[in-house]
């Protein structure tokens, strides 16, 4: 059934006129079969009955005079007929009297009659017949006609109907296959039609019509069927494109979306400008067909936008157009000058743009341009310029894009300022707290140092006064003792400046030294002299062996500074390279002068020890900062640098780890040497037989000091303490005795110096006080000269200072 | 042997009926024949058409003659007891005289009559009257029909000339079953 379900159409229809035909066929040759079978059975019957008639009638005589044999023959007879396969007579009895059997059959003749009639039994049919003579039965005759006649006659009838069928159904097939045409062919029409519907997908196809039968009516309802489908496809697909579209802004929507997210976020994790403006440069170059895009700030002041940042795709672009970084952008009257007012600027084609800049942009073949301002807080700060090269190539999807882009960059762009701006204010505040802190410690140490230093200066007081006394007044010293006096006064001023300077750590205020012209190549001579217990000796005892060189422009013009403090600083620089080559090595000092860009005199000090890594090198000024542990205080090279400040110097480190060190520092070189020219040349006229009251608590300095003065020729009255000295200054006045100058120390217990001064002032104004002190250098630099003294002297006290300001008070004292 | 065994049998069977019938021991074995050869005289009458003139009259009946002593018994009443023969009564008459026997339409010679034989053919010669002897040699003086024994079977000669001038139409069956004989004309 399946098998004819998915049979085509016209098949079908032959088939069934087919099915049809064979079916009525057999039926009739059934029908017919039958009646044939009928007949002849009927025939068989009638043939039978007459010829046991026959029979019986001409085996009559035989049965009524018992001739056996005479019936016999009759019986024979049957010979001539093919069909009957046996007879039997029975006399009136039933006792078999005569039988005939074919050749080839098998005797089945039943041994008694039976009743008269007929029977067929196994393909045989059987039938009794009475023989009657004068209307009296005188015996039966049985005969056996087998049906092979029958079935001969039906097999004929058979193969006559199958070929009468084969022939009905040719004829069929024949005439079927036009006549199943009207029937088939519209559908096959329709099927066609369809198949190229549903190939095609064009429903203006329509199927041809014929007539007005049903099937003309199935084929016009068909077509205005496929007239509205077709109206409904054709809106269905406007729909869909509708749709589509829809789908695909959605889509790019999206995608924008995520770009933007993504640049988003990556410039959300960057703090600083240049790195977030790579990143969207760069992310939009890779996301967006862009022939060129930058980011620029703007600058209100001077009203023009500083390339920032170019994309790299771009950069051939960029330098053709004049915008690699840094470049400069005039702003002119029409886009950009929107755009900094802080609104989207689109211009899709520049080529006829009479501004400057598009028309830069167009001559390099770009046509639309996008520029967005960078805004915070309505502010414009910048500007995101986005070029292509096809005309009216930006949607307004792209510039919408861009513009919020814009935006996410401008607040990250932002923060990362204000990010800047704190990490800033943080590094200031560290930077203030450890200073403070290091201003703290340097206090202490300074309050100590001081305290130190005034004693020291007490206690080398005598010596500076004394050897200065010697060489002065000593002219028969000898040559060598003279050589000793002169390093011990050297090395006693050394003293003091260290001591004076050891204060200066709690000094936040850099005081105006007194600069004096400084040989510089001698200062190394005598440095490397200095140092050498520290670079020769002690290594030595370790078995470490540093050798020192020395290569110095002889050529080196003087530069101005204080030597002391010069000193100082290369001193500290040479412990520094002796302790960065704890395995020896070499040491080298060396000057030379450059001429270019300004005349600058080198001196380095170089090693071949350790080295320092980049962070060290970094923070190796820095005060406290140390590499040494316990054993360095972080103070050296500060100092140094402090020094090299104040000589408007500079410092440049070389280093690298494990190639040694340089430390250059760069002094300039004064314009003149004029300068060099120094007051000690200023005459005066060293006043004799002053009357002096010293008063001081250290007998030694008050020996020392009278010593020196009386050597000079001054009446020395000393003092032991404050009161003491007043008290003697008022017996003085009293006794009308006055002192042309009162010499006082400025610590003292009881009653300081300027207690003293006051006092003395209080009793005669006009009396000079001079205050030795050990502070004297800060007075006179901070100006701090207490009350009621006229001069400063440091200690340890130089007897040409002293002299000089004796002198000074004798001159002014007329005055 | 076979002959020996038959007659064996025949005899036990004649034995026993003799001894349950009581009769005498030949008396069955004649009455078999004979009830036969009566048999056989009525079938005659069957295949053989008579001429109208036979009869005297149209309802006649059909007359069966004994000629001289009476073999049958009452074989031959018995045989046509109830029968017809073309719708006719069956009478037998019986006689020693041929003259007897003038209406009859068949007469069974008996074989006392032996010596008579041409005298009583000659006699019923050409008359429409069926001769059955039991003489060999009946026949062909011009009886009609002979019997004679083949074995225990009863047969019969027929002279179709015979019948024929006697005027009688003879079934062709009943030639084909009897033996054909012909009229001897030395006895003419």
């Amino acid at each position: 059934m399946i098998r004819l379900q998915n049979l085509p159409l016209k098949r079908k229809v032959t088939l069934v006129i087919l099915l049809t035909c064979s079916a009525v066929l057999l039926l009739a040759c059934g029908v017919l079969a039958a009646y044939q079978l009928y007949d002849f059975r009927k025939a068989l019957i009638s043939d039978s009955s007459v010829l046991a008639d026959v029979i019986g009638k001409n085996t009559c005589g035989a049965l009524a005079f018992q001739d056996e044999n005479s019936a016999k023959q009759t019986l024979l007879a049957l010979q001539s007929e093919p069909y009957v396969s046996g007879a039997r007579v029975y006399d009136a009895q039933g006792n078999e009297f005569a039988s005939y059997v074919q050749e080839g059959a098998i005797d089945q003749l039943p041994v008694h009659p039976s009743a008269e009639g007929h029977s067929f039994q196994n393909g045989h049919l059987v039938l009794f017949h009475k023989i009657t003579l004068n209307n009296k039965a005188i015996g039966t005759i049985y005969l056996q006609t087998d049906l092979k006649g029958m079935y001969d006659r039906l097999r004929v009838f058979g193969g006559i109907a199958f070929l009468v069928l084969a022939g009905s159904l040719l004829v069929a097939l024949v005439l079927a296959s036009p006549l199943q045409k009207p029937i088939s062919g519209p559908i096959l029409d329709l099927t066609q039609t369809v198949r190229t519907i549903a190939e095609r997908k064009d429903y203006t196809v329509r199927v041809p019509s014929k007539g007005t039968d049903e099937t003309g009516l199935l084929v016009d309802a068909f077509n205005q069927l496929l007239a509205g489908i077709g109206e409904r496809d054709a809106a269905l697909r406007g729909e869909i494109t509708e749709r589509k579209n829809a789908e695909g802004k959605v889509q790019s929507q999206l995608a924008r979306l995520e770009l933007l997210h993504r640049i988003t976020r990556a410039i959300s994790e960057r703090l600083d400008l240049q790195s977030i403006f790579q990143v969207v440069i760069r992310t939009l170059e890779d996301n967006l067909p862009i022939d060129f895009i930058c980011i620029c700030l703007y600058e209100q002041n001077a009203n023009i936008l500083t390339v920032a940042n170019v994309g790299a795709g771009g950069e051939k672009l960029a330098a053709e157009l004049g915008m690699t970084r840094d470049a400069r952008i005039e702003i002119d009257q029409n886009g950009l000058s929107q755009c900094v007012h802080g609104s989207l600027v689109y211009e899709p084609d520049i080529s006829e743009s009479q501004a400057p800049f598009p028309r830069r942009l167009a001559k390099t073949g770009l046509r639309s341009l996008v520029a967005a301002p960078l805004l915070v807080e309505s502010k414009v700060f910048g500007a995101l310029i986005a070029v292509r090269k096809q005309v009216e190539s930006f949607t307004s999807g792209d510039c919408e894009f861009l513009n919020q882009l814009s935006g996410h960059v401008a607040l990250a762009a932002h923060q990362a300022q204000l990010y800047e701006a704190l990490q800033q204010a943080y590094d200031d505040l560290r930077q203030t707290q450890q200073a403070v802190m290091q201003q703290e410690r340097l206090k202490a140490l300074g309050q100590m140092a001081s305290g130190i230093a005034h004693d020291i200066n007490n206690a080398i007081s005598p010596i500076a006064l004394y050897t200065e006394s010697l060489l002065e007044k000593e002219t028969t010293l000898s040559p060598r003792a003279r050589d000793y006096l002169s390093t011990i006064q050297h090395a006693i001023e050394d003293v003091s400046h260290t001591v004076a300077r050891m204060r200066e750590f709690y000094r936040q205020r850099e005081q105006q030294l007194a600069l004096t012209p400084v040989k510089l190549n001698e200062l190394i001579l005598q440095v490397v002299d200095l140092s050498r217990a520290r670079w020769s000796d002690m290594p030595q005892q370790r078995g470490i062996f540093i050798k020192v060189e020395t290569s110095l422009d002889a050529a080196l013009p003087q530069v101005m500074g204080v030597e002391s403090e010069i000193r100082e600083a290369l001193v500290n620089l040479i412990f520094n390279a002796v302790d960065a080559m704890p395995e020896g090595g070499t040491l080298t000092l060396r000057t030379r002068l450059s001429d270019q860009p300004t005349r600058l005199v080198h001196v380095e000090v170089c090693d071949t020890g350790i080295g320092m890594d980049e962070q060290t090198r970094r923070h190796c000024l820095e005060p406290f900062f140390t590499t040494k542990g316990e054993r360095g205080t972080g103070l050296g090279l500060a100092m140094v640098f402090g020094i090299v400040r104040r000589h408007n110097a500079d410092i440049e480190i070389e280093s690298a780890q494990g190639k040694g060190t340089t430390m250059q520092l760069n002094f300039p070189v004064p314009a003149t040497q004029a300068i060099s020219a120094s007051k000690d040349s200023a005459p005066f006229v060293v006043p004799t037989r002053l009357r002096l009251l010293v008063v001081d608590d250290d007998p030694l300095l008050i020996k020392s000091l009278r010593d020196a003065l009386e050597t000079d020729g001054h009446l020395v009255v000393a003092a032991g303490g404050g009161q003491d000295g007043v008290k003697a200054f008022r017996t003085s006045v009293e006794q009308k005795e006055p002192f042309a100058a009162v010499i006082t120390d400025l610590g003292m217990p009881y009653m300081d110096g300027r207690q003293v001064a006051a006092a003395i002032k209080g009793l005669s104004p006009a009396t000079p006080v001079i205050l030795l002190t050990g502070w004297g250098q800060r007075l006179i630099a901070e100006g701090d000269i207490p009350p009621h003294v006229d001069h400063i002297l440091n200690k340890p006290p130089k007897l040409r200072d002293l002299r000089e300001i004796l002198a000074r008070c004798v001159q002014t004292k007329p005055a | 042997m076979v002959i020996a065994m038959r007659f064996k049998t025949y005899i036990t069977v004649w034995l026993c009926a003799a001894v349950l019938a009581g009769i005498p021991a030949n008396a069955p074995a004649q009455s078999k024949e004979y009830q036969i050869k009566a048999a056989f005289l009525f079938n005659f009458a069957q295949f053989v058409n008579w001429p109208s003139t036979a009869f005297t009259e149209t309802n006649a009946p059909f007359c069966i003659g004994i000629l001289g002593d009476d073999p049958f018994g009452q074989a031959l009443d018995q045989t046509v007891q109830g029968e017809t023969v073309d719708n006719r009564k069956i009478i037998i008459e019986r006689s020693k005289n041929i003259g007897d026997l003038k209406n009859c339409q068949m007469i069974f010679v008996s074989r006392s009559e032996k010596k008579h034989i041409n005298e009583i053919l000659a006699n019923l010669d050409s008359q429409p009257v069926l001769t059955v002897g039991e003489v060999e040699g009946f026949a062909e003086s011009g009886g009609d029909i002979d019997f004679y024994l083949a074995g225990p079977k009863v047969r019969f000669e027929i002279n179709p000339t015979a019948t024929q001038s006697d005027g009688l139409k003879v079934s062709s069956q009943l030639l084909s079953l009897g033996k054909i004989v012909q009229t001897a004309k030395g006895d003419k």
